[in-house]
Order: structure tokens, then C-alpha cells, then sequence
């Protein structure tokens, strides 16, 4: 139904809109808008290579692409910062990706109805060192915050670090400003309001249009909470002996009722193992500890003293030994920017290789952490054994709750993967590889993703059957809303909606 | 001749840490080159790695003073009553 090559003509009429300069046709401006930091099949990049990229200044440029596209049947791919983790920005059939970079401003800072509006190419931690000023704060902290934009937190959904005091993405956003596939500039929020937090006006739109990847229209304009900055931060780092002692006491912690905890984040044995290669927060500690556990608060002075106070004994009374202020201090404030960790790969024998990083985040209930944990790691174990070039680097729990830090974990396994040395025969074991993980997570009444998307090879066979009856109701408002299926085709198995004719 | 010379600028020999690790300058753990063989290890001067050191703790300084105004240690706890 699409197109995948262009020709002169529409190289031309996308100069027209967009001016020469922001119309970029080079190998490497195509290159370097194809892959994610997620595992790619390297040895075929050139399969998944765009068309064209082009970077638009406003809603009005991106409309009238989208019209053409329309017209031409040409895939139009949006790429924010290229930072996901699940190749929702990788195109699968050429065509344009729409690069929002370029659209970065802050429009409007509210300090009475408390609200910022922004344009989806600007990043958290830049509209943050704005918002200081003002005494304000954007608390949308993912791990890949300094190089992550607004845009691709709403195309995915995200997750916030500190999503247990705050909120993720989704409680953050209260409206924005989208083209849809058709090329109509609409907007949608809680109701009509662009800062009504809460409405019960017709559907819910706004979440529709978040975590959609890219398949449902491109945000061009986005308001956001404002909170105020917190006065106090609170980080502290505990060690444990074992695993289940440090499993037991989170849980402990997250239900421990302090509303000024932000986040609480389990580290298993194996993380702590990756941790000792080379890390120096973890190199010199004692043998005899196996799992940490790290939390952080924020809040004013008055609320963050005393609740800490009281996080700390939850602690201690759960076998949690403190690891020091400049450990738990240090290590918080490195968990704002993860996107490092490939730098850390290890062969079998101890050879240090360059390994890309597979990141998994499934939303696991507490009570199934000690299971899927174990099956995790049985699986990783039989492939890097069978395959030489796959590391296992441990795992993460963090509360994945919004605005509390029960219930559900963010589950992640790190594995790493010498993409250098991948070929067909071990891409395609990757993707079986991930496919059993996923498959462990549904078993245990859980999603496949907490936040990423699930548009990969290895999860996206699943979303059938974790959707049941709603990958129906997916695939009506792909093609009431998509009738060309022009943006970002073939990802969620959403050609399925126009199979009938 | 004046001038910087990295020969003059050589960190000392590695001491062992434990396995995979090692150290030559104080408190500042390095992977053990003789891992090294696929990704070799960048043959720095000795200025060059204190910067980068320098560099991560004002990175770490900055991220606490970007999220909040002040950090709360566990220290500063104890002093001001039993935690």
C-alpha cells in the first residue's frame, strides 16, 4: 500500500514546505536516523534505512508532510531524540522520518494554573534548567534523561525514575497538540481544556495518544505539570546479604506509607556481580554483600527529614546494612543517565568487548519477582552459553506505580550483546531469546512493558495475546484513524487492520 | 625544548585490586588492561584521567543541584537525632 522510494518531484514539494536546508537526503543523515541504542541488527542497517529525514519548525510543516504522504502512500516515520528502547523509530519500509529536533522551544511557562508548554523536540533536562529559575520543576526522569525529548516520552509512554512521588509521562502530560495521520492538527487533553487535569468530556483521547509509537499521529505541541522544586533530597543505598532478604525488605519499604518516596529500586545478585567489573561504587565492597537496594525522597525539609528518618530504620529492622552517604548520594544521582552502561561487556573468559545493551522492562506484580527473576535468568544462561556473544548484566525492580511505590515492578534484565559479531543465525536467536523472556512475563499476570513499547521482533508476536479482545479494538482505530496506513507502518502487527480491504 | 611530552605524563605501573580490576592512581580503579585485547585501553596521561575524574564528581554535584536545592545525608540525620 506504501511507497518506499521517492523520487525528484517529491523531494522537491518537501523543499517547498520544509525550505532545502531541512530537507536531508545524505547517507549519513539517513544512517544516523535509522537505529535506536536498543539491539539492532547491525549487519542489516541498510535494510531499514528512510527514504529522506526532515526537519520540520511547526505543526503546519508536518501537516502538510503528512498530506503528501497521504497522497503518494509514502510511510512517514516521527523521530524525537532516537533514544527508545523498542525501535519504535526505526522504519521498517523507507519512506520520511520526520526528525522534530528542530521544534524545541518553550511556549509558555504558567506559574498561576502551574503549567509549561513545549514543543516535543526539547529535552527534560534543558526545559528543567529553565524551569529552575522560577522555582519549578518537570519531574520526568527516565534513565536516559539528558538526551531523551518530550515527544518520545508521549510516543512511549514513559516511565519516571521518581514516577512513585510524581507520576510518569502520562500523569504529566495534561494535553497536547498532534497531527494525525490524515494530516489534521487537533488537540486533546482531559476534556478540552488545555490545563484541566481532570474531565470526564467524551473519550479519554489523551491516552490514546500516548505510547501509541508513532502510529497514531505526531505530537507537535505538549503541556505539561509544573511541580515545585523539591527543597530536599534524600538518597540512601542498603546491602544485603542475599537476594530474598533485600526482596522482603523492599517490600517493607514501598508500602511503608511516606509520600515523599520517590522511587525504590532492587538490585539482584547478578546486577551487584556486573556491578564489581567496574563500577566504584561496588568494586570495594565486601564479598558478603549480595543485593541493594536504593532509594531516594524528595520534598520540602520538613516532610524529607522525618520521613527518611523513618526509611531508614524500615531499613535496618529488614536487614539492610546503610552503605554510606557518599555511595548512596554518588550512585542517586548517577541513575539520571544510564545510557553509558554498553562500555561494561564481558566474554566468558573476562575479554572486555564493546556490547550493545538490551534493556527489558516488563510490569511485573511483587508477589511474581522471585519467579520471573529465576526464569529470567535460565534463559539468559542458555543463550549466552549456545551463543558466546551474550552477557548477562543483572537485574533491576523499581517501583513502577505513579504516585505510589507499590504494587508493580519496572523488571528489567540488562543483557548485553557484541552486535559486532552478529550475523542472521544469532540476530534470529536474539529475537527467540526475547521472545521467552516476554513470554515469562505474561505467564505471571504481567505486560510485556512497562514503558518501552512492545514493537520489537521478539515481543510484538506477543501483544495479540496480551491484548486479547483490545488488539481488535487496535487495529479499528489504526485504520479509522490511519485509512492509508502511512505512519509508521508494520509496527504492532497493525497491518492486520487493513488485511480485509 | 619546552612543552608538554606524555612520556612525562605516564601513570605508575597497575597494582591489582581483585580479579579484573586494578589501580595506579589513588582511589581510581581501571579495568585490567590484560582484559583489553579485543577494546584496548586508551593510553591516557596521568592529567587527562584526573580531569575525567574531576569531571564525573561535577557531574554527580550537578545532578543533585539540578533536582533539589540541598541533599540530606544520612549524617546530617544522626546529628540532629537518633534515625
Amino acid at each position: 500500500m506504501t511507497a518506499t522510494a521517492l523520487d525528484d518531484p517529491v523531494l522537491e514539494e518537501l523543499r517547498q514546505i520544509l525550505g532545502g536546508d531541512h530537507v536531508l537526503t545524505s547517507r549519513t543523515s539517513r544512517f544516523n536516523r535509522t537505529r535506536v541504542p536498543a539491539p539492532f541488527p547491525v549487519h542489516r542497517w541498510s535494510e531499514y534505512l528512510p527514504d529522506v529525514a526532515v526537519l520540520p519548525t511547526s505543526a503546519e510543516q508536518i501537516a502538510e508532510v503528512v498530506k503528501l504522504a497521504n497522497r503518494l502512500r509514502i510511510p512517514i516515520v516521527a523521530r524525537a531524540g532516537g533514544t527508545g528502547l523498542a525501535d519504535g523509530a526505526v522504519p521498517l519500509r523507507g519512506g520520511i522520518v520526520v526528525d522534530v529536533k528542530l521544534m524545541n522551544r518553550i511556549l509558555d511557562i504558567d506559574l498561576v494554573d502551574r503549567t509549561v508548554t513545549v514543543q516535543p523536540g526539547i529535552n527534560m533536562l534543558k526545559l528543567n534548567e529553565e524551569l529552575k529559575k522560577h522555582g519549578v520543576f518537570y519531574p520526568d526522569d527516565p534513565a536516559s534523561y539528558p538526551c531523551s525529548l518530550v515527544g518520545g516520552r508521549i510516543g512511549t509512554s514513559g516511565w519516571s525514575l521518581i514516577g512513585g512521588r510524581y507520576g510518569h509521562t502520562r500523569d504529566l502530560v495534561i494535553s497536547m497538540q498532534l497531527v494525525l495521520p490524515t494530516g489534521d492538527i487537533i488537540e486533546v487533553g482531559d476534556g478540552g481544556g488545555r490545563k484541566i487535569r481532570k474531565s470526564s468530556t467524551g473519550f479519554q483521547l489523551k491516552h490514546l495518544f500516548m505510547g501509541h509509537q508513532g502510529t497514531l499521529g505526531i505530537c507537535t505541541e505538549a503541556t505539561l505539570e509544573l511541580v515545585p522544586r523539591a527543597e530536599a533530597e534524600f538518597a540512601a543505598f542498603f546491602g544485603y546479604p542475599d537476594f530474598e532478604t533485600a526482596y522482603r525488605s523492599t517490600g517493607a519499604l514501598t508500602k511503608s506509607g511516606l509520600a515523599t518516596l520517590a522511587g525504590v529500586v532492587l538490585f539482584d545478585e547478578q546486577k551487584v556481580d556486573y556491578l564489581r567489573r567496574d563500577d566504584e561504587a561496588y568494586i570495594p565492597q565486601p564479598p558478603e554483600l549480595r543485593s541493594v537496594i536504593a532509594t531516594a525522597m524528595y520534598g520540602t525539609l520538613d516532610e524529607v527529614k522525618p520521613a527518611a528518618r523513618r526509611l531508614m530504620r524500615i531499613a535496618r529492622e529488614t536487614g539492610g546494612d546503610y552503605l554510606g552517604d557518599e555511595v548512596s548520594q554518588g550512585d542517586w544521582a548517577s541513575r539520571h543517565d544510564r545510557y553509558a552502561t554498553p562500555l561494561h561487556g564481558r566474554l566468558r573468559d573476562g575479554t572486555v568487548v564493546p556490547m550493545c545493551w538490551h534493556c527489558e522492562d516488563a510490569a511485573i506484580v511483587y508477589s511474581a519477582l522471585p519467579d520471573v527473576r529465576r526464569e529470567w535468568h535460565a534463559i539468559a544462561e542458555r543463550y549466552i552459553e549456545g551463543y558466546g556473544i551474550f552477557d548477562d548484566w543483572g537485574m533491576f525492580f523499581y517501583t513502577n506505580g505513579p504516585y505510589k511505590p507499590w504494587g508493580d515492578y519496572l523488571v528489567e534484565i540488562d543483557i548485553g550483546i557484541w552486535e559486532q559479531r552478529l550475523d542472521d543465525e544469532t540476530w534470529a536467536a536474539w529475537v527467540e531469546c526475547k521472545r521467552e523472556i516476554a513470554e515469562v512475563s505474561l505467564r505471571y499476570g504481567g505486560s510485556i512493558t512497562a514503558c518501552h513499547g512492545a514493537t520489537r521482533a521478539g515481543d510484538v508476536e506477543l501483544v495479540p495475546l496480551e491484548m486479547g479482545g483490545g488488539f481488535e479494538v487496535m487495529k479499528q482505530i489504526k485504520r479509522a484513524l490511519d485509512p492509508n496506513n502511512i505512519m509508521n507502518p508494520g509496527k504492532y502487527l497493525l497491518d492486520q487492520a487493513y488485511e480485509d480491504g | 625544548m619546552n612543552g608538554f611530552r606524555l612520556q612525562a605524563e605516564r601513570p605508575p605501573e597497575p597494582q591489582p585490586v581483585k580479579d579484573g580490576v586494578v589501580m595506579r592512581l589513588e582511589h581510581i580503579y581501571e579495568v585490567d588492561p590484560a582484559a583489553m585485547t579485543v577494546f584496548e585501553q586508551q593510553d591516557l596521561p596521568v592529567w587527562d584521567t584526573l580531569r575525567i575524574v574531576a569531571s564525573r564528581w561535577d557531574h554527580l554535584a550537578w545532578m543533585h543541584d539540578h533536582f533539589a536545592d540541598r541533599v540530606i545525608s544520612a549524617e546530617e540525620l544522626e546529628e540532629d537525632g537518633a534515625t
